[in-house]
C-alpha cells in the first residue's frame, strides 16, 4: 500500500473505489500516468485491480503518446496526473492525443484548489497581474490550469462528489463523440475507502 | 557506418505482419520500401513521443511486435520512455535508434552528446533485455535475427550516415502512401487494421464525423 496523504479539510471527493469502478463501466482498460495526492488512491487500488492495466510513466507527456497507442490498438486508456504535469504535457498532448482525435479522459489533479479559493482567486480567470503568480499564498499551478485547459482547447468538467459515475460517464461520452481528450478536475485527494 | 538504406532494406526484406512505426529521417525513405496497412508515420505529431507511442501499440497488442524505428535527437527528447518500456513489461517491441548524431530534418545541426552517447548501453542499463550496437550491415543482420526471433524488448542502435531528408508534411505532394493522409485519418486505418472500429462508435456512440479531415 502507498501512503496517502491528507489535506486538513478536504473538500468531499468519493472514493477511489467509486472512480475506478465508474472507469470501468465505461470501458477503461488503462491507467497511465504518475499519481499525485488526489489520485494515490486510485493507482493503488488499480495496480490490484486485474481488471485495468496501471502504469507509471516517467514523465506526463509519456502518457498521452502511450495512450494514443494503445487506442490505436484498440483499448481505452485513461491518464491521471497532476495539473503541474498537465502543463508539462503541452506538445505530447498536442500532437498525439488532439492530433489524432484519440478519446482519452485525463483525471487532473487540481493542486492549489482550495488555496487559490481562500485566497480569493477565481479559478476561470487568467492572472491580470503577473505578481498573481508569485504570490507566496497562491500555487501558480492551480492559477494555470482553467486558462492552459481553455487555451489548449480542451474541455473539462469538476468531479462531482455526490454524482461521481455521471461525471464519468458525461466526460468519456464527450470524449468520444467529439474525439478528443477530456479532462476531469480532481480538487481534493480521492478517498482511500 | 550504415546508411539509411542499409538499415532499412533489411528491415523491410524481414517484416511480414509486425507494426511499423516510423519518425523523423525514416519516414519517407520507410516508405519507398513498404506500403503496408501496419506502416504508421508519427509525423505532424509530437515532438519527441513516437517510442512511447510505439510502447502503447505494443501493449494493446502484445501477439504482435512492434518496431519503432526512432531517430537519437527523439529519443533524447523523450529518454525516460526506456524505462517506461521496461516498466510496462512489453516482450513485443524492438526499438531501432537511428543514431546519425544529427536533427536530419532541420540541417543537420549535431544533437546532444553526438558521437558520445552510447544508447545501446543505456537501454541495457535501464533494463532492456536486449540491446545490440550496429556500424556494419554484418553486425546489423545478426542484430536483426536476434531482434525477430528473440523476446524484447530490444534496442538497436545503428550507427548510420546523416542523410539529406527535409521537413515533413503531409498531404498529396509526399510520395509515400502513408503520408498522403492526416495523421487523424492514418491513426483510424491502422486502428481499423489491427482490428477495432476505427472511430466513434465506440460504446454506442454514433459516428456521425465527415471523413476526410
Amino acid at each position: 500500500m502507498f501512503r496517502v496523504y491528507k489535506t486538513p479539510k478536504p473538500p468531499p471527493q468519493p472514493s477511489a473505489a467509486q472512480v475506478l469502478a465508474g472507469l470501468i463501466a465505461q470501458g477503461a482498460t488503462d491507467l497511465l500516468g504518475i499519481p499525485d495526492n488526489a489520485s494515490a488512491a486510485l493507482f493503488d487500488l488499480a495496480s490490484s485491480d486485474h481488471r485495468v492495466r496501471c502504469l507509471t510513466v516517467t514523465r506526463e507527456g509519456e502518457a498521452f503518446a502511450v495512450a494514443a497507442g494503445l487506442w490505436l490498438g484498440g483499448r481505452m486508456p485513461v491518464v491521471s496526473i497532476q495539473c503541474t504535469g498537465l502543463m508539462e504535457s503541452g506538445d505530447a498532448i498536442r500532437g498525439t492525443a488532439v492530433r489524432m482525435g484519440v478519446p482519452v479522459l485525463c483525471l487532473v489533479g487540481y493542486r492549489g484548489y482550495a488555496k487559490m479559493l481562500r485566497a480569493g482567486i477565481d479559478p476561470g480567470s487568467v492572472p491580470a497581474d503577473h505578481g498573481e503568480l508569485q504570490r507566496h499564498d497562491v500555487d501558480s499551478a492551480a492559477v494555470h490550469l482553467l486558462p492552459t485547459l481553455g487555451a489548449w482547447a480542451i474541455p473539462y468538467v469538476f468531479l462531482d462528489p455526490e454524482r461521481e459515475a455521471e461525471s464519468i460517464r458525461a466526460a468519456w461520452v464527450r470524449a468520444r463523440t467529439e474525439e478528443r481528450p477530456v479532462a476531469i478536475l480532481l480538487t481534493a485527494p480521492l478517498a482511500a475507502d | 557506418m550504415l546508411t539509411t538504406a542499409q538499415l532499412l532494406e533489411p528491415l523491410a526484406a524481414r517484416r511480414t505482419d509486425e507494426v511499423v512505426v516510423t519518425t523523423m529521417s525514416t519516414v519517407r525513405p520507410w516508405g519507398r520500401y513498404s506500403n503496408h496497412a501496419f506502416d504508421f508515420a508519427s509525423a505532424d505529431s509530437a515532438m519527441g513521443h513516437t517510442a512511447d507511442l510505439a510502447l502503447g501499440i505494443a501493449m494493446a497488442q502484445p501477439g504482435r511486435t512492434v518496431i519503432c524505428l526512432n531517430g537519437d535527437g527523439s529519443l533524447l527528447m523523450s529518454l525516460g520512455t526506456l524505462v517506461t518500456i521496461v516498466e510496462s513489461g512489453v516482450t513485443n517491441l524492438v526499438l531501432i535508434v537511428v543514431d546519425n548524431g544529427a536533427f536530419e530534418l532541420t540541417g543537420g545541426q549535431p544533437v546532444a552528446g553526438a558521437g558520445r552517447v552510447r544508447y545501446g548501453e543505456v537501454a541495457r542499463a535501464c533494463g532492456f533485455r536486449r540491446a545490440y550496437s550496429c556500424r556494419t550491415p554484418q553486425e546489423y543482420a545478426s542484430a536483426l535475427d536476434q531482434a525477430f526471433g528473440q523476446a524484447g524488448p530490444t534496442l538497436v542502435e545503428g550507427h548510420v550516415e546523416p542523410g539529406e531528408e527535409g521537413p515533413i508534411s503531409r498531404g498529396p505532394a509526399e510520395e509515400a502512401a502513408y503520408l498522403q493522409t492526416s495523421l487523424y485519418d492514418s491513426a483510424r486505418a491502422l486502428r481499423e487494421a489491427l482490428g477495432s472500429p476505427p472511430g466513434r462508435g465506440q460504446g454506442g456512440m454514433p459516428d456521425t464525423r465527415q471523413p476526410g479531415r
